[in-house]
């Protein structure tokens, strides 16, 4: 049988009352969770998972996969409102989402925000549908080398792509990695840079740092600054709602470009963080108002989300496809799938169609639901902003103190999270750019671990980056992302020479 | 008190280099070369310092030749004491939380900051600070099973 003809079977087992009601608690949870910073989508869903051990494997994936949806939307929600991202993936949609909604326009920078994340996800799901079969027998070719080039392709893409000073890239990132390598070494089990300290030893954890970095060093800024939220509506006017959904097609460009970006990215497990980081980058680069970025350009907000939200649903195509979780959340699932009684991989495909068609239509259905859900709760978030910012402030303080507790119930957490934010606040001072330090704090450790097992494999020589021609066009797309700004600064300088020389026997046609 | 841009750059540029020192310095002690099984675990790390190092320097060195201050100043005293007001109380926060719990360290905070800053009335503040505690407390301890730091206190009621 095709793959629609599977997909309408799908949307039979998916399109019952239960299921539906199913999806919409799922996606209500997902909004809380998705909201508290320090409460993510991996662990929300952990949280449920207990729950769902008594529930019909379709129904229990789809509760699970529906409340991933809502903690992606919910994640946004934040970060435009209160520049907290809810999610380490809309890390990004806080760099535009959180001055338009300063601008007063924040029913504008939501709707955007959505719009785009609902047309990424049913992109990647899309995606899904067409490509489940055969993208099993291309990534089987994946081995430690490519891991390691397509991690290397979304850090150069950053220094490559930065617009302030590179260095200052370079730095943030850098130290980045030094805190990702914090604690016991996952090849050897040695511990590093721990320096004796026993709280080193688990490592630090990325979200305490973004709580530290964007909540607190973002709430000192703001206090210095002394500024106070006006001239929201609490409203949700749904004539500015439909106005902007209306300006979604204009973005037809970036739109397309990130939702490319996000699949690719979600397939391989690059995640949904380094996909909407990589976009929001491509997206200054080739956007027509690109140094308006940072701003509240509306193309800042479309880029990241769409990517975001594609990758975040094809990262489930790994996992249903080949056992290989492409995200953080995807692999609390697995761990789902297989207490079920299911086994992931290829035969999933042939031993429970209906189980993995059901899932892909409710994909579907989960996505729209959730779009309706999140513009339907705004007004309450909306409503917080007219609080003046003295009140709202240590309010948000409790919940950053709060979330740098639940990510491991650790004290020490709490004193850590305090000085990435005094990190934050003087950082951004200096136009130090936060996002690449987050980014290699998130996939420091799988890009090194990539780096030595492919070095293991070929026996210390880098030739193995170059050993085909899958690896080898992904690391040479890299190199020439790190070096984009000397590339184009050369190629403008070799266009203008060209130039002139080209005149001359042009005047010369001109004159005979 | 005024600190210029030019200041917080070199400074900033100067700890960062000492990070990247630390890092070398601790990857040097998990061994930064090749053995049998590999690259040993301060192969990586030691390279992620020296790049701290090296940007740093570029930093710092395109900031000590930068000529006159065209930015305006990295924190003046008006802006500096609303920072300091708002970072200490965190601070006390974070301490009494260690020492009291969570629960009672947001209660306290909140208090005050609804209170002296927030400019709220007395009881108010109070009832702020207790809705606080008591939410948090259904939608972690209940809602989410999800236990926070407690504290000899409310150990002290029979609250685990």
């Amino acid at each position: 049988m095709s793959n629609f003809g599977l997909l309408l079977d799908g949307f039979a087992v998916a399109l019952t009352t239960h299921h539906i009601l199913i999806m919409v608690a799922g996606v209500l949870l997902g909004l809380v969770v998705g909201v508290l910073p320090g409460l993510g989508a991996p662990n929300g869903v952990s949280l449920l998972l207990p729950l769902t051990f008594t529930m019909d494997p379709v129904s229990a994936i789809i509760l699970l996969t529906s409340m991933y949806w809502g903690a992606l939307f919910g994640g946004s929600t934040t970060s435009i409102l209160f520049n907290i991202p809810g999610e380490p993936s809309s890390v990004a949609t806080t760099f535009d989402g959180y001055p338009m909604a300063r601008q007063g326009q924040a029913v504008r920078a939501l709707t955007l925000a959505f719009s785009s994340a609902g047309i990424g996800a049913l992109t990647g799901v899309i995606v899904i549908t067409l490509l489940s079969g055969w993208v099993a027998n291309f990534a089987l070719r994946f081995g430690a080398a490519e891991y390691f080039a397509v991690y290397f392709m979304a850090f150069a893409s950053f220094i490559g792509m930065s617009s302030g000073s590179p260095f200052k890239t370079l730095v943030s990132m850098m130290l980045g990695f030094a805190c990702s390598a914090i604690g016991a070494d996952t090849i050897s089990g040695e511990s590093r840079l721990t320096f004796e300290f026993d709280a080193l030893i688990g490592g630090i954890s990325f979200l305490v740092a973004v709580i530290g970095l964007f909540g607190l060093g973002e709430l000192i800024m703001t206090m210095e600054e002394n500024l106070e939220f006006h001239g929201v509506k609490a409203k949700l006017s749904l004539r500015e709602i439909f106005k902007t959904v209306a300006e979604v097609p204009r973005y037809w460009a970036t739109v397309l470009r990130s939702a490319l970006i996000g699949c690719w990215m979600g397939i391989t497990p690059g995640g949904p963080t380094a996909a909407s980081f990589m976009s929001y980058a491509i997206g200054r680069r080739f956007a027509k108002n690109g140094n308006r970025f940072g701003k509240g350009e509306p193309e800042g907000i479309v880029a990241p989300e769409t990517a975001d939200h594609s990758a975040g649903s094809c990262a489930l195509l790994p996992m249903l496809a080949l056992g290989i979780p492409g995200s953080a959340t995807a692999a609390v699932m697995m761990g789902g799938l297989m207490i079920w009684g299911l086994a992931p991989g290829p035969m999933l495909f042939t031993t429970r169609p209906d189980f993995v068609w059901g899932l892909i239509a409710s994909m579907y259905l989960g996505n729209i639901i959730a779009v309706i859900l999140v513009l339907a709760t705004v007004p309450m978030f909306a409503y917080i902003l007219r609080a003046p910012f003295r009140i709202v402030g240590p309010m948000i303080t409790v919940v950053c103190m709060i979330g740098a507790y639940t990510v491991a119930s650790h004290t020490f957490d709490i004193w850590l999270a305090l000085l990435f934010g005094v990190a934050g606040y003087v950082f951004k001072k200096l136009d130090y750019p936060l996002a690449p330090f987050v980014l290699a704090m998130v996939l420091g450790d799988k890009a090194e671990d990539a780096f030595r097992q492919a070095m293991l494999t070929s026996n210390g020589s880098a030739s193995i980056f170059w050993s085909n021609g899958l690896v080898g066009t992904m690391m040479a797309l890299g190199i020439i992302l790190l070096f984009l700004p000397l590339i184009s600064k050369l190629l403008s300088k070799a266009g203008i020479g060209f130039r002139r020389k080209a005149l001359p026997p042009q005047s010369e046609v001109g004159s005979v | 008190m005024e600190i210029s841009r030019r200041t917080s750059e070199i400074a900033t540029s100067v700890i960062t280099a000492l990070l990247g020192a630390i890092v070398c310095y601790g990857a040097l002690e998990n061994g930064i070369t090749w053995d049998d099984s590999g690259p040993r675990p301060g192969y990586f790390p030691f390279y992620v310092g020296c790049l701290i190092i090296l940007g740093s320097a570029v930093i710092g060195g395109q900031a000590l030749l930068r000529p006159a201050e065209s930015k305006p100043p990295f924190l003046d005293a008006e802006r500096a004491r609303s920072v300091v007001l708002f970072f200490l109380p965190i601070v006390a926060f974070a301490a009494i939380s260690a020492w009291l719990g969570l629960y009672i360290g947001m209660a306290i905070y909140i208090f005050y900051a609804m209170y002296v800053p927030g400019k709220l009335k007395l009881a108010t503040s109070i009832a702020a600070a207790l809705a606080v505690a008591v939410i948090n407390f259904v939608v972690f301890e209940k809602l989410f099973m999800v236990p926070l730091l407690k504290g000899p206190v409310l150990n002290y009621f029979g609250i685990y």
